[in-house]
């Protein structure tokens, strides 16, 4: 393979990208039919690819190489249906890998460019191959470049042009792990932190359509998956819940947030149309967790594999509790409509959970389940500094005892320990470790 | 990017979705457009797309395919590209009558334009700064590619650009996006459009202008500051340091600057006002301490780094040396702006610059201020007033900043003055030789500060005579120079002002030390600027205390010039001879000067005329002006004179005048025998002028026959001359008839009551006579005839009498003549018999009059004696007088003589006078010595024998002789005439008769 360097030489850019293409194509069906174990593409094909297809300059004195935009496309069109002719789904699959896998070098921009391209123009022109190969780049590569394919095709479908949107719905039907996927990622994006950060409406209505029409779509990739422990470090998560949990609980407070400074034009239009669509996702998103049981119990994992990360539950739990707090320092008078949403959230964190844990889907052993509660306290009562301390429990937990400020976090609000929530004196100490017990009123917030 | 939660974005992308017709493409469909928009062939009939249709394929994939978008935007650039060539082919072939474009794309422009200016306006964020920078990239492109054809104006006519490319669908439709985008992107990231725009510019520079212009003009605010913002930013990361002096030719260096410097040159033709205030108000914010916790509203990202604010003056400078314009927009107001605490700020910022850098920037401030066209005279008054201490006293052992500001001021001020020193005398260096022509004679190469200042060089003038400390070092030298740059012209007003202006010897040392600086390179300086001096006094440009000024400080350098011709030749020895010259060439124009209304003018014009030198030749009819011009001021010094010894005030200054128009008259007079005979005769008539005759005790009475009409002093005694005409018809000249009547009053009213007399001064009457008599005598006296002139001759020998001459005396006897009797022809010399004289009556009685009314007439009369024989042709006056006064003494029946005072002393003069003038014989002539001891008939009888003896003997002229042994004077010699000895016998008899009383006269009457 490394000897056709010399003949793509002296073609020009697009034709020699072609020929590597179509070498490629045969030397890894080859590899394939010779059945060796693990196929693997050596490192020269890789350098190829990164000189022909990527143009990275091989050496420094080298001449750069650029396609236009228009070879590009037109080198674009030719991977699509390079993928779509061939049959074979492994060699699709080490031929993207190929092409895409991330090296950790100078390439990988381009690298990363390109794929935006083609995912993008794969979702245009219906190239369920590509999608299905992007699924699996998806399942493997690390979050933050995830993130950044989903941010390219939110940025192409959701904002670059409109009444595009139709097209990216289809993915749902086209390739539902792919779709999965994808919410998993966009989920994992947008997390509600900033404004930046705030999912576009059109967008989280494709995706509340998308769940509410198939509420299995989220549980796809964790089906389809078998299960080992080969899920590489930092990959997006196995199903999209979490993410979805956290933006139904969040969504009420950071669309409050959105609307304190000085927004522009319709922004409690965008409130009162998202809100709805919240509360919609939120509903899916139990209904999800009322399938779990019986998913898990097929695949023999139930109360074995936790779906719900308890350490993505404490995040949140923790993000909530500083958005409250935020909420109370910038209200100071308690419109009823601020308590509301509060409330909402609360309301949603704690049915998310309560149905989670009913439904094994988020794992509590005795203790963590007291650790849970007592989390939930701390965002009722007193600043927060202690997920941290999940691990290592203190036996009566006091707020004033966590006095050294716990610096890994980074979000962690700079407050005083002791913020007074002076209208109530601090109840905490009174409240017995009870485990927490469905149905029971909640009471939280008391004098408000 | 990131998604924006746009409401309005979303309710229109909905709408446009529910109205675009072809969203709905399936994905097939989608991927054959691909195909065919790749390979430019319809995919699924196989043929060559049109470009039209191309174009529409691309837009189509525009709209739905996201991917897709680098390589249509790359797709529609051809398309743009061959729109603007058809359009460019069809101007070409219009004229020849070539078909309308054979493509024509502009639907498809219109589309194309549509979907972009949808989407800018659907989410702004995304599609601004891409349809940005690729419609400013693909102007740049376009408009450089096409600059070369015929179809286009040139690239320096950017008006008709403007417009070609205006009427152009393509590169409007770009301009109209990019406007948009830029509208759009304004609110968020100003910058980076805008150093697009500029990256742009440099790289397609001169073409490209127009884009920046149109859309300078649609943005200018913001487009201003944020230019201006970017220009210093790169200015700043570029370093200021390798800046050289003038920057101009640093081009490739400072590639942004350029650009910063075309933009707002074209912005600058509309748009100066808001230029102006931006730059004005980021050299203002740059030197306002930066207040970290209160953060300007305004204020852009510059202003927060220390860096950049310093950067700001130096970049300043730079664009203003770059842009004669931004200059020019920016000089006027900065002076205004510099007060002193900007100063001291400026001055605080400047410190901390390294010291090439100072150098620097103080360079290019001096190119500036030596370019600028306008406003020059209030910089250069602002950097002297800064630079001039405040006081004598240094403000102690620290210098305060304001010394710290008022160094740097000095500093740049030498500079500029070294600077233009370098200017002016290095114009002409391309030819060798000859500096004091080649300055006059090369083209020169402008300087706009010195240019501008031309027209303040009065101001100049009057700023240096102030002699400030330093001050007028400077401003001397810069006179120098601009006198050097703007050649004769200004040199001479330079001079005239300071020879104007000048108010003492010091301030007029100024005027020589810039005319000995100035005579290296020109010639001819002193007399044009006489000329010009004299052109303005004729225009009435200078006011009386100017032209005071001017005439003293004329007369004071040519009175120097005599103090230099005794003492050493100095250094202004030459220029004071020329002034000298110069004054002399226009005497004539300064001699009206002398009849100023002003006094003080008056004067300062009279010591110059009587200092300067006479010209050598002169017209006639100057000279007589002259003279008339300076015997009249006579006249006025002396009543002026009386005047201030009435009131006891200005009495030196009027005697001063006396002396000197004194002086200007002898020396007139002895300038040429016309002026002598001119001043002469004016001097005469002066004095028996009405007007002046009050002046020498006289009495206001008209020497004409024509009676005193001084109805006012008398009462109206009911006579009416026009009613006795009336009555007498018109009949000719009753001369001795009825006239006579009004002599002694109206016949039936009795006499005629003499005017009261009025009672002139008489000590004043006397001194005024004396200088009279003077001034005839040193006319008289000063040889004029001979052509010859000795300035101080009169007053070199006072104690001998000054020899009378007889020409001159002559003049003066005949125009005593032709005044006090105008009808007495010159020819009557000869005397008649006594009786004869009753015809002349009338006459005689008008001369007596005259004498009475003038005493001056006594001592003229002795002058014209002793101007032998010139008393010849006072014979009628004489004769007049003497039959008077013989008609009285006969009348007389008074016991003595001395009973009739005035005819006494007449007499005694008369006779007295003859005896000079050598009418008749000195024994004869001391018979007036009897006179007082006399009765009137026997004063008669001496009388009668003076008469007979004159008529016996007729003085004629031609009886004298000139005898040079006795001084060069004419004489008679009475042996020739008959015998004395009988006129003599009455005298005798009469002695004999009061021998008691005349016994110590006898001896006096020896024959």
């Amino acid at each position: 393979m490394g000897d056709i360097r010399q003949s793509l030489l002296p073609r020009d850019v697009l034709s020699a990208a072609k020929e590597l293409l179509y070498h490629l194509d045969i030397y890894i069906c080859n590899m394939v039919q010779s059945g060796r174990q693990a196929p693997q593409v050596d490192t020269k094909t890789l350098d190829l690819v990164e000189e022909f297809i990527l143009h990275v300059p091989k050496d420094r004195n080298a001449q750069v190489r650029r396609m236009s935009a228009l070879q590009e496309l037109h080198l674009l069109e030719i991977m699509c249906s390079c993928f779509q002719e061939q049959s074979r789904d492994t060699v699709r699959q080490l031929v993207f890998s190929a092409l895409f896998s991330l090296q950790g070098n100078q390439a990988d921009e381009s690298r990363m460019a390109l794929l935006g391209k083609l995912v993008s123009m794969a979702v245009a022109v219906g190239r369920i191959p590509i999608l299905e190969c992007a699924a699996t780049w998806l399942q493997r590569t690390h979050r933050v470049y995830c993130i950044r394919l989903a941010q390219v095709l939110v940025d192409d479908y959701c904002s670059l042009v409109p009444g595009s949107v139709p097209t990216l719905q289809n993915i749902h039907s086209a390739s539902p792990r792919f779709c999965c996927q994808f919410i998993t990622a966009v989920t994992t994006l947008y997390d509600l932190s900033t404004e930046e950060l705030t999912p576009p409406l059109e967008l989280l209505k494709m995706i509340v359509s998308w769940i509410q029409e198939d509420p299995r779509l989220v549980l796809i990739t964790f089906l389809n998956t078998p299960l080992s422990n080969s899920q590489p470090v930092s990959s997006l998560d196995v199903t999209p819940l979490g993410g979805l949990v956290r933006w139904c609980v969040k969504a009420p407070l950071a669309y409050r947030k959105d609307k304190k400074p000085v927004m522009v034009n319709g922004t409690g239009e965008n409130e009162q149309e998202a809100g709805p669509l919240f509360s919609a996702l939120h509903l899916s998103v139990l209904q999800v967790f009322m399938l779990l049981p019986n998913i898990l119990t097929e695949k023999g994992l139930f109360g074995r594999l936790a779906l719900l990360q308890i350490e993505s539950v404490a995040a949140l739990i923790s993000d909530l509790s500083r958005l409250l707090d935020q909420a109370d320092k910038h209200t100071h008078t308690i419109s009823d409509e601020s308590h509301a949403a509060s409330q909402l959230a609360l309301d949603r964190l704690a049915q998310a959970l309560q149905v989670a844990m009913a439904n094994r889907a988020l794992l509590c052993s005795r203790g963590k389940g007291s650790r849970i509660l007592n989390l939930l306290q701390l965002i009722l009562s007193g600043p927060v500094m202690y997920y941290n301390n999940i691990h290592t429990p203190p036996l009566s937990f006091s707020p004033h005892a966590a006095h050294s400020p716990i610096a890994s976090h980074p979000t962690l609000p700079g407050h005083a320990p002791h913020t007074p929530m002076a209208p109530h004196p601090s109840p905490h100490p009174q409240y017995p470790a009870q485990p927490f017990m469905t149905g029971l009123p909640f009471p939280y917030r008391p004098g408000h | 990017m990131s998604a924006v939660f746009d409401g309005s974005g979303l309710k229109a992308a909905q709408s446009s979705l529910s109205h675009t017709p072809h969203t709905a493409l399936s994905a097939q469909e989608l991927s054959q457009e691909i195909k065919s928009f790749i390979n430019g062939v319809d995919s699924v009939q196989g043929r060559k797309l049109s470009v039209r249709e191309h174009a529409r394929c691309a837009v189509r994939l525009l709209r739905a395919v996201p991917a897709c978008r680098a390589a249509v935007l790359e797709h529609l650039r051809g398309v743009y590209d061959e729109h603007v060539s058809a359009f460019l082919h069809h101007l070409e072939t219009e004229g020849e009558g070539g078909s309308g474009p054979s493509t024509n794309l502009e639907d498809i422009i219109q589309e194309v334009h549509g979907v972009l200016s949808e989407f800018i306006r659907l989410n702004p964020r995304a599609w601004a700064p891409l349809v940005s920078t690729w419609a400013v990239d693909l102007l740049g492109q376009l408009s450089s590619k096409h600059a070369g054809r015929r179809g286009t104006p040139h690239s320096s006519s950017l008006n008709e650009l403007l417009q070609l490319w205006m009427s152009c669908a393509a590169t409007r439709s770009l301009m109209e996006a990019y406007s948009q985008c830029l509208a759009a992107m304004l609110a968020w990231c100003p910058d980076a459009c805008v150093d697009a725009l500029l990256d742009t510019s440099v790289q397609h520079s001169p073409h490209f202008d127009w884009v920046v212009a149109h859309i300078g003009s649609a943005f200018p605010g913001t487009i201003i500051s944020r230019v201006l913002a970017c220009g210093l930013k790169d200015f700043c990361s570029h370093g200021a340091k390798d800046q050289s002096l003038m920057g101009i030719d640093k081009g490739p260096k400072v590639p942004k600057i350029g650009s910063v410097v075309g933009i707002l040159g074209h912005l600058a033709v509309h748009h100066s006002d808001c230029i102006r205030k931006e730059l004005l108000q980021m050299f203002q914010e740059s030197l306002t301490p930066s207040s970290p916790l209160s953060p300007d509203l305004s204020s852009s990202s510059w202003e927060t780094s220390p860096q950049l604010r310093r950067a700001v003056v130096p970049f300043l400078l730079q664009l203003a040396a770059m842009s004669p314009d931004l200059f020019g927009a920016v000089s006027s107001e900065l002076v205004e702006l510099l007060r002193p605490p900007i100063l001291l700020q400026l001055h605080s910022l400047l410190q901390c610059l390294p010291r090439e850098e100072l150098d620097n920037m103080v360079g290019l401030a001096v190119h500036l201020i030596s370019q600028s066209p306008t406003g020059g005279a209030r910089t250069l008054r602002f950097i002297a007033d800064t630079a001039t201490p405040a006081s004598v006293i240094i403000s102690g052992p620290t210098s305060s900043p304001h010394e710290g500001v008022r160094e740097g001021c000095d500093r740049l001020l030498q500079m500029l003055l070294l600077h233009l020193h370098k200017l002016v005398y290095n114009r002409s260096d391309g030819v060798e030789g000859a500096p004091h022509t080649s300055v006059m004679t090369q083209p020169k190469r402008k300087i706009p500060f010195l240019e501008e200042l031309q027209s303040y060089v009065g101001e100049l003038c009057a700023e240096t005579l102030r002699l400030e400390r330093k001050r007028h070092l400077w401003l001397h030298q810069l006179l120098c120079l601009l006198s050097v740059y703007g050649g004769p012209s200004v040199a001479t007003e330079a001079v005239c002002q300071l020879l104007t202006q000048a108010r003492n010897p010091e301030e007029l040392a100024l005027a020589w030390q810039l005319h000995s600086t100035l005579s290296l390179c020109m010639v001819g300086l002193i007399p044009a600027a006489i000329t010009r001096s004299v052109a303005q006094i004729h225009t009435n440009t200078l006011n009386p205390r100017q032209l005071r000024q001017l005439l003293l400080n004329l007369a004071a350098a040519i009175q120097s010039q005599e103090e230099e011709r005794r003492g050493a030749t100095g250094p202004h020895y030459t220029m004071a001879m020329q002034l000298g010259s110069a004054v002399s060439e226009h005497l004539h124009d300064f001699g009206p000067l002398l009849l100023h209304g002003d006094s003080t003018v008056s004067h300062a014009a009279v010591q110059l005329l009587s200092c300067s030198p006479l010209p050598r030749t002169s017209s006639p009819g100057h000279l007589l002006l002259l003279s008339r011009a300076a015997a009249t001021y006579f006249f006025l010094a002396l009543r002026r004179r009386q005047e201030g010894l009435k009131v006891g005030r200005d009495a030196g200054q009027a005697r001063e005048a006396v002396n000197c128009s004194v002086l200007l008259l002898s020396r007139f007079a002895g300038y040429s025998p016309l002026t002598l005979k001119s001043i002469l005769q004016q001097l005469v008539e002066g004095a028996l002028h009405k007007g002046n005759a009050d002046l020498f005790g006289g009495q206001t009475c008209d020497i004409s026959d024509v009676p005193v009409p001084s109805t006012s002093a008398l009462p109206d005694l009911g006579a009416s001359l026009l009613s006795i005409n009336c009555q007498f018809g018109t009949t000719a000249n009753f001369s001795g008839s009825v006239w006579s009547v009004f002599h002694a009053g109206v016949i039936g009213k009795g006499l005629k009551v003499n005017s009261p007399p009025k009672v002139p001064d008489p000590s004043a009457a006397s001194q005024n006579i004396q200088t009279l008599i003077a001034v005839l005598v040193q006319c008289c006296s000063s040889c004029g005839l001979n052509g010859s002139y000795a300035g101080s001759r009169p007053s070199s020998d006072p104690g001998e009498f000054p020899t009378i001459n007889a020409e001159a005396a002559k003049v003066v006897a005949v125009t005593m003549v032709e005044n006090v009797c105008p009808d007495v022809s010159n020819s009557e010399l000869s005397w008649p018999p006594e009786e004869h004289a009753r015809t002349t009556v009338e006459r005689d009685i008008h001369i007596r009059r005259c004498f009475e009314a003038h005493p001056v007439l006594f001592p003229m009369l002795q002058v014209v004696a002793a101007g032998r024989p010139a008393l010849c042709y006072c014979s009628a006056l004489l004769r007049g007088l003497l039959a008077t006064l013989l008609a009285h003494w006969e009348a007389s029946r008074d016991a003595s003589s001395t009973d009739s005072p005035w005819h006494l002393q007449a007499s005694s003069l008369v006779v007295s006078c003859m005896g000079e003038g050598q009418f008749i014989p000195p024994v004869l002539a001391n018979v007036h010595e009897a006179f007082p001891h006399l009765a009137p008939f026997e004063v008669r009888l001496l009388l009668l024998a003076v008469w007979e003896y004159v008529r016996g003997n007729g003085p004629m002229p031609q009886k004298f002789t000139f005898s040079s042994e006795k001084g060069g004077i004419f004489c008679r010699d009475f042996s020739r005439d008959g015998d004395v000895a009988r006129y003599v016998a009455p005298i005798h008899s009469v002695l004999h008769k009061n021998i008691d009383r005349l016994g110590h006269l006898c001896w006096r009457f020896q024959l």
